[in-house]
């Protein structure tokens, strides 16, 4: 079959289906399109959710270093959770800015790869997170006990404390051979997927790949 | 213009030119309910951004830019998301089932269709939709002479499936 004749049935399909549509003009008068709700503002309501919660956190911890500003010891771990948390709401605003200056009126190339970058941050942020996450389980402990109970953890003495980082270790080189090895089994849209497929760094792997293949779609 | 009146015009062109939502709608999402929802966030980036719609390309250009930008982003997002039912009557552009395709050709040039990445289903739906070389240009953010490139190899690829077919 020619092209032109691909073309031509191509054409009449869609107009077929085009006359078995239609469109609710009523509803669409109604509507207030300008508020409606679309999945990169459902996205940029939980990152915004991300952001006030580490904030919060932030100055909370901020809170508690200046009243135990004389005591190293629980200091340290606070300081160490606010850097975690300052690194976290900067990729949070960085991203919330990249969604911000989305514009759908750019060309498709420029779009796809605003979006693979986003992509490729919100990966990254993921994957450190997660991967951050179970040796910052002793300093929250440590901060946590204090400023909740006034409970000092460094009295359970220095094995309670190292086993407590080796815990962490342990979980951490566990979580990435698991995700490694039972992460594809899950289903693809589940949650738990997720999390796997960014310990395993094959959404990195996968946000690259697509990077790289809009390059080369725009090199010809 | 009152804002009612943009509005109105907005509808009208719409409603002149919703076959290219369907298009595309059609050709990054297969569920019937993803559809609907993705051609309503169509509807609303169409919407926020027809104030600075000014004429500059032909609508038809404009809407096929922003409709695949939509599209490819409503695309990665709702992978990640399970699916939901919705029901007919509060979508914006009701759309129906579509029929089995009875031509061979047509599937086959559909599956091809799903089988390429987006962008270059993105090209695909606009060479095949007629689109000037230097209007698929605009609308990708390409070069007139990589668009060219790449047509050739979309003729060359349905050539080799039409053959590929012919002999089974």
């Amino acid at each position: 079959m020619e092209i032109e004749e691909l073309k031509r049935l191509w054409a009449e399909s869609n107009r077929k289906l085009e006359a078995s549509t239609r469109l609710n003009t009523a509803l669409l008068r109604q509507s207030n399109l300008r508020t409606a709700d679309t999945s990169l503002k459902r996205l940029s309501r939980g990152i915004a959710f991300e952001l006030v919660v580490n904030v919060a956190g932030i100055v909370l911890l901020g809170a508690f270093i200046a009243s135990h500003l004389h005591q190293p010891r629980f200091v340290v771990p606070a300081v160490a959770l606010d850097l975690y948390g300052i690194a976290l709401v900067i990729a949070a605003v960085r991203q919330l800015a990249e969604l911000g200056a989305m514009d759908y009126d750019e060309p498709v190339v420029a779009i796809a790869r605003r979006l693979e970058q986003l992509r490729l941050e919100r990966v990254r942020t993921t994957f450190w997170t997660l991967l951050l996450a179970p040796l910052m389980w002793l300093p929250l402990l440590i901060v946590g006990m204090q400023a909740l109970f006034g409970v000092d953890c460094y009295a359970a003495g220095l094995p309670w404390l190292a086993a407590n980082v080796i815990f962490g270790l342990a979980v951490i080189v566990a979580a990435i051979f698991i995700s490694k090895r039972y992460g594809p089994r899950l289903g693809a849209s589940t949650p738990m997927r997720a999390v796997a497929d960014a310990f395993a760094g094959r959404s990195l792997k996968a946000a690259l790949e697509s990077l790289d293949s809009i390059r080369r779609f725009e090199e010809g | 213009m009152t804002t009612n009146g943009l509005h109105a015009e907005f509808v009208d062109r719409l409603e002149r030119h919703r076959g290219i939502l369907l298009k595309v709608a059609g050709a990054y999402c297969h569920r019937l309910a993803d559809r609907e929802d993705l051609v309503q966030e169509m509807i609303v980036a169409l919407w926020r951004a027809y104030g600075g719609f000014g004429g500059r390309a032909a609508f038809s250009t404009w809407m096929y830019r922003i409709a695949v930008n939509v599209a490819i982003s409503f695309r990665r997002r709702e992978a990640r998301r399970p699916h939901e039912t919705g029901t007919a009557s509060d979508a914006i552009l009701q759309l129906t089932a579509p029929e089995p395709e009875t031509d061979e050709s047509l599937a086959a040039l559909r599956a091809l269709i799903g089988e390429l990445d987006p962008l270059n289903r993105a090209l695909m739906l606009l060479y095949l939709d007629d689109c000037p070389q230097a209007e698929i240009a605009e609308i990708l953010g390409i070069s007139a002479t990589n668009v060219a490139t790449k047509i050739g190899r979309i003729k060359e690829r349905l050539k080799r499936e039409a053959a590929g077919r012919s002999y089974r």
